[in-house]
């Protein structure tokens, strides 16, 4: 079948081009109050006082919540679960956790209200210092993931040809556009409605089904917009049941919004990473051992690990690979997972020392890769569902002019500018999970589906009405995709970029399901079995039909196969030869994620990746000064995410072949290989362009001069 | 933030008055650095006089020397035909700063009165002696890969973050400024102070004074000129380094040179020992390389900032082969 | 508030609750407040009586309006005009997602205090369409696809707006350099340059 050639516009972009899409803090509710955090101001101990009496004197001040007043919350009665019960304990785990809310009639008011707030301390001593605490054997370090050995450990120190080196990245955050919180309204003493920015209704439900124990379905989660997420809006986090409570205890609906600055310490991070890679290869250039150790970071009172060491497991072909991976417990907010996660990072380190290795072997670094790239999956011993990564080479590398690259470092000089190419790959598992869609088909002509899926910026809308349009011949203008709320068939968060094929698959086999209800309706009817459904519809004198399917979660075929999507990032460089100054001045992304279902806001999530990775490589670094355990730079002026001039034209290439394997539709995700892999492509450009290797992100401008 | 009193007064005898008879009170003219300071309760300010109704607005040639009024707009004054004729440096720095909607609000005299970026200063449960006199440098080992290499003192390294500023110094500009007493008019490179023991104090404007405009004048400094700012992303952030060139070249010698700073120092920082050594030599990379020697005499980093011992000299360097490459 | 343009004013705020018109309102209120508004500690109370007449038109229409002088226009628009197309990014002046024109300039309104805006004509993107009529800058940015989330996407749109009337779109480099006050996490830049690029080549006023 011939899917999915399309060119269509996003299904909601006129709501976001005139404003009218309502994203969680912009539903007007009467009687709204809003509430503001007071946070804590050490990074670790227990508060001793709060005193709250000019904050509650002030105009306008409803009420000031905390551990000393709060009302009682029944799953929070229960022992045991994270110790970061919100307003339930007197400890601080982090600075800037949120310690009580303030709300009163206007922002305004309880922003001044909060201010108010004097809370004493007994201040404990701290470790938020995650470089010294890998050399510090008196600091804990937990096994992140089980260690991992193939063949034999440590095989690259006997190699031929090796290489050894550490590779280092900061704190990143995440910081959507859109900032985060919640409203929070009770209707009754059991019933409570949200609007929510999350990644997940349903998750969301859940939670807050668990901490007030009351039935989910007197929940209501309402996140039809959200404006970005990239990982961190993948939990519901303590300050939003902080504002549940207090809606809960005033009767009143509460808005809360948390500052920018907030967004560093309360709703997650990428954690700082330090890893070590070894590599070995014949002098031919046949990788014979792989050996990555990595660190990562999590929180003391609450556990975060992620696959920063998977991608060395299975992207080449070595017999030999071992792998470590552990995570330090600091006295910080808990990381959650950002876009292109841990593989992210893994990638980084890994596709640089690949890198590193073709420099060594004085051979063009994707020969090299060529050369490795394995026809199996050699961790699984099973082979790749579909994988088209060298002809991805092939087609970037003509795309970008990669046979202007010298392999010599520096060759190319252009004024004050070295010009360099780099490529990087990246990887990740494409995911199915399980998901519910409802059809329903209407005699007027229209098919509206929902599904309590979310789109955070993706386009599921619209790749869903694209793959219903196609399947039922229906134009997607006849089509309505509901989202974003937690009362219509479940389906998993979005996140790992699974969404499209989950809840994609569900669409596929309700399309199917009603179908087939029209062919039997036709067929009892003495009507042509291609009929259309609204003649069927009226011949039958129904105004609707409807099905609801879950989808399976799996081709029973699947275990038989590993799945994956896979990117190739070529960039083109140029470093300032006096400044240090590094501008990306060209970049093709390729991707292999199979068939691609709706190609502009496919090629529109593959260019946001590759932003995201110009970040991760040139300028993002969230900066805590370990003697206070305070972020210095807290804010969009000090932490660099990329602007429009950073930014060149990007080419996007797609293999766009079937996955035969994964799902009716072929289609593998590609939210996280957009990004995945080309922090190190970038890195690999500066490298050559100048001859120096710069393995700590982000290589600012000081690092290239310095290097 | 408090619920401060707001007037507003078109008349600028009245907003001195005004803010001579209030402590507590302050000016408000495009409000981007003012308002962004009192959210983060960094100040709080009981009163605000809202000078936008001021005229103040002019830019004007009189007698040879540009008349800028304190209340012209950033985007405003890099678009005006004589800066662009007469002063394209200047509009080379205005151009450097902030973003497009920032110039358009942002104003002569509030870019001049506009606060440091150190973190340790936004910070109210941080060190920072500029703040709050006596607690404290957090920058000094702490974070301080945005600080001062030049005029530091053992109670702030903290750098004044303005592009327009640097290009002012550069171009001999001169300050006038309304008080009590009536006008007074001093040099633009002593309008800014070094923080020595005072970092509260970050100009020698006093209370109660209201700067009117900025006067330059005229030059030939239009043709072999340069604003390069080195920074951690391509647009829309601070220096690590800024260098305003402007060179008058006449048979092949520098006539006049003039260079200033950004991102190093407490001040807007002008490097008169690299004009006179430039004066009557011909413009080679030699001799801009010697002249970016002399400028880092006295330089000091504080760790985190070392790097602009390097990459101070290399900007002057490569902004002054820009400059005299123009044609 | 009131229009000072002689000698005569710079009271203490509580000489000013006395003295202004606000006094009738304190009359009406209980003694308590009264007393409160002239006890140093509990002087807060008197906020509850210091807003400001404002009038302004936001979309052509006319407001007359009362607000504490504190309150920043992004937030007079979205929490009191309900007016939630632009959007609050960061608060600070950082990310241009609050991007709106005042009398037909691009600022960013969280660093505008509303009653800074006296008599003012403003524009939100609420007031961009006409009608059904999609302005041309919307069109594009749906056509390229120059968003993702869609929350930066109001401030892109009325920046890019100023920047092809301001004439600062004659090169993709010129636009992106005065595009960078606004930053879209999503990473929409090529496809929001494509389409401002489209616009300003098509020629029309706009």
């Amino acid at each position: 079948m011939e899917f999915f050639v399309d060119e269509n516009d996003r299904v909601d972009g006129v709501d976001k081009v005139t404003g009218k899409a309502k994203y969680f803090a912009e539903y007007q509710l009467p009687g709204l109050t809003y509430g503001v955090l007071v946070t804590s101001t050490i990074t670790k101990g227990k508060i001793t006082a709060i005193d709250t009496k000019a904050a509650k004197n002030a105009p306008g001040v409803l009420e000031v919540l905390s551990h000393l007043n709060k009302p009682s919350v029944a799953g929070y009665e229960q022992a045991g679960g994270s110790p970061m019960k919100i307003f339930y304990t007197d400890q601080i785990f982090f600075n800037g956790q949120p310690i009580a809310i303030v709300v009163a009639d206007t922002f305004e008011r309880a922003t001044f209200a909060a201010s108010l707030v004097k809370v004493s301390y007994e201040k404990a001593a701290f470790n938020t210092n995650f470089e010294a605490s890998i050399k510090d054997a008196a600091v804990k370090k937990l096994q992140g993931q089980p260690p991992y050995v193939r063949g034999i450990a440590d095989a690259y120190k006997t190699a031929e040809v090796k290489v050894e080196q550490i590779y280092t990245m900061p704190v990143e955050t995440h910081n959507p556009m859109e900032l985060h919180g919640i409203i929070a309204d009770w209707q009754a003493n059991d019933k409570v409605t949200v609007y929510a920015k999350t990644q997940g209704v349903k998750s969301t439900q859940n939670t807050i089904a668990n901490v007030f124990k009351i039935p989910a379905e007197n929940i209501q989660v309402n996140s039809q917009f959200v404006g970005g997420g990239f990982g961190m809006a993948l939990r519901t986090w303590p300050l939003e049941i902080a504002a549940i409570m207090a809606s809960k205890q005033l009767k009143k609906p509460v808005k809360l919004v948390i500052t920018r600055d907030q967004m560093f310490t309360m709703v997650g991070n990428r954690p700082a990473a330090y890893q070590k890679i070894g590599l070995g290869a014949t002098k031919d250039g046949k990788i014979t051992g792989i050996t990555h150790t990595a660190f990562g970071q999590t929180a003391t009172y609450e556990n975060f690990t992620e696959g920063v060491v998977n991608m060395s497991k299975f992207m080449y072909d070595s017999e030999n690979v071992n792998t470590n991976y552990y995570v330090i417990p600091l006295d910080m907010g808990v990381p959650i997972w950002m876009r292109g996660p841990g593989e992210a990072t893994g990638a980084f380190a890994l596709e640089s020392a690949i890198d590193e290795m073709a420099h060594a072997l004085d051979m063009d670094p994707l020969d090299f890769r060529a050369k490795n790239d394995p026809e199996k999956d050699p961790a699984q011993n099973r082979p790749f569902s579909s994988k088209y990564i060298k002809e991805a080479y092939k087609l970037g590398a003509a795309k970008i002019g990669w046979n202007n690259r010298k392999n010599k470092p520096g060759s190319t000089i252009e004024g004050s500018w070295n010009i360099g190419y780099g490529v990087s790959i990246g990887v990740f598992n494409a995911g199915r999970g399980r998901a519910s869609v409802k059809g329903i088909l209407k005699a007027d002509g229209t098919l509206i589906l929902q599904s309590a899926t979310s789109d955070i910026g993706p386009g599921t809308g619209t790749g869903m009405t694209l793959i219903a349009s196609k399947l039922m011949n229906i134009p997607v203008e006849k089509i309505v995709f509901e989202l974003g709320d937690s009362s219509l068939p479940p389906a998993p968060s979005q996140g790992g970029s699974a969404t499209l094929s989950t809840v994609g698959s569900a669409v596929n086999d309700v399309c199917v399901a009603l179908k087939a209800t029209i062919a039997e309706l036709a067929a009892n009817s003495n009507m042509d079995a291609t009929s259309n459904f609204v003649d069927v519809l009226k011949k039958n004198n129904l105004p609707i039909i409807e099905k609801t399917i879950q989808s399976s979660q799996n081709n029973p075929e699947a275990k038989n196969y590993s799945m994956y999507s896979f990117s190739i990032h070529f960039v083109q460089v140029k470093v300032h030869q006096l400044t240090g100054v590094v501008k990306v001045s060209k970049i093709v992304s390729v991707g292999d994620a199979g068939k691609i279902v709706s190609p502009k806001t496919a090629r529109s999530q593959m260019v946001g990746g590759a932003v995201g990775g110009i970040g991760m490589a040139l300028t993002e670094e969230a900066i805590l000064d370990n003697r206070y355990g305070r972020y210095v730079n807290n804010n969009f002026a000090d932490y660099h995410v990329p602007v429009n001039a950073d930014v060149p034209d990007i080419d996007v290439i797609f293999i766009d072949k079937p996955d035969p394997i994964v799902n009716p539709m072929g289609a593998k995700g590609m939210g996280e290989i957009a990004l995945i892999g080309f922090a190190g492509a970038v890195a690999n450009a500066v490298f050559n362009a100048t001859g120096k290797r710069i393995r700590s992100l982000p290589i600012t401008p000081d690092k290239v001069l310095e290097g | 933030m408090i619920n401060f009193q707001f007037v507003r007064t078109s008349v600028v005898k009245t907003a001195l008055s005004l803010i001579g008879k209030d402590p507590k009170a302050a000016f408000i003219a495009g409000g981007t650095n003012l308002v962004d300071l009192m959210k983060r309760g960094v100040i709080a300010p009981e009163k605000l006089i809202d000078i936008n109704h001021l005229p103040l607005k002019q830019i004007e040639l009189k007698n040879n020397i540009l008349h800028i009024g304190a209340l012209v707009s950033n985007s405003a004054l890099a678009e005006n035909a004589l800066v662009k004729e007469k002063f394209p440096l200047l509009m080379l720095a205005l151009q450097a700063g902030a973003s497009a909607q920032l110039r358009n609000v942002a104003t002569v005299g509030g870019n001049m009165m506009q606060r440091t970026r150190c973190g340790y200063f936004y910070d109210t449960t941080m060190p920072c002696n500029k703040r709050q006199p006596g607690s404290g440098c957090g920058a000094i080992g702490g974070y301080n890969r945005m600080h001062a290499i030049f005029g530091t003192s053992e109670s702030c390294i903290a750098v004044h973050p303005s592009d327009m500023c640097v290009g002012l110094a550069a171009l001999d500009a001169q300050v006038v400024i309304a008080g009590a007493k009536g006008e007074r008019k001093i040099n633009f490179v002593d309008f800014h102070r070094l923080a020595g023991t005072t970092p509260e104090k970050d100009n020698n404007l006093q209370k109660g004074e209201l700067i009117l405009r900025v006067e330059i004048p005229a030059n030939n400094l239009n043709k072999n000129f340069h604003y390069l700012k080195v920074r951690d992303r391509t647009s829309y952030a601070f220096a690590l380094v800024s260098v305003a060139a402007a060179l008058e070249i006449k048979d092949g010698l520098i006539a006049n040179a003039r260079l200033a700073m950004g991102g190093v120092a407490h001040k807007p920082w002008r490097l008169t020992a690299s004009e006179v050594f430039l004066r009557g030599k011909p413009a080679t990379l030699a001799n801009c390389e010697e002249a970016a020697k002399l400028a880092m005499k006295d330089a000091k980093g504080f760790g985190e900032n070392d790097f602009k011992l390097k990459l101070a000299p290399n900007t002057i360097i490569e902004a002054l082969t820009i400059a005299k490459s123009k044609a | 508030m009131a229009e000072i343009d002689n000698n005569q004013s710079g009271d203490t705020r509580r000489d000013f609750l006395k003295k202004t018109s606000l006094f009738t309102a304190l009359s009406l209120t209980p003694l308590t407040v009264l007393k409160a508004a002239d006890n140093k500690v509990d002087e807060r109370f008197a906020e509850l009586f210091e807003k400001i007449p404002l009038n302004l038109k936001v979309n052509n229409k006319p407001y007359t309006l009362k607000v504490e002088p504190r309150v920043t226009l992004l937030d007079l628009l979205r929490e009191q005009l309900h007016l939630t197309g632009t959007k609050k990014g960061c608060d600070y002046g950082q990310c241009g997602a609050c991007t709106i024109h005042i009398d037909g300039v691009r600022v960013n309104s969280c660093l505008s205090l509303a009653v800074m805006n006296e008599g003012k004509s403003i524009t939100t993107i609420e007031g961009l369409a006409k009608g059904d009529e999609l302005h041309p800058m919307q069109a594009a940015f749906i056509k390229h696809d120059g968003f993702q989330c869609g929350y930066c996407t109001p401030g892109q749109i009325m920046s890019a707006v100023a920047c092809v009337r301001e004439g600062h779109a004659n090169s993709k480099d010129e636009i992106r350099e005065y595009m960078s006050g606004n930053i879209c996490r999503c990473g929409a830049y090529p496809n929001i340059v494509d389409a401002i690029q489209e616009v300003k080549e098509g020629g029309k006023a706009i």
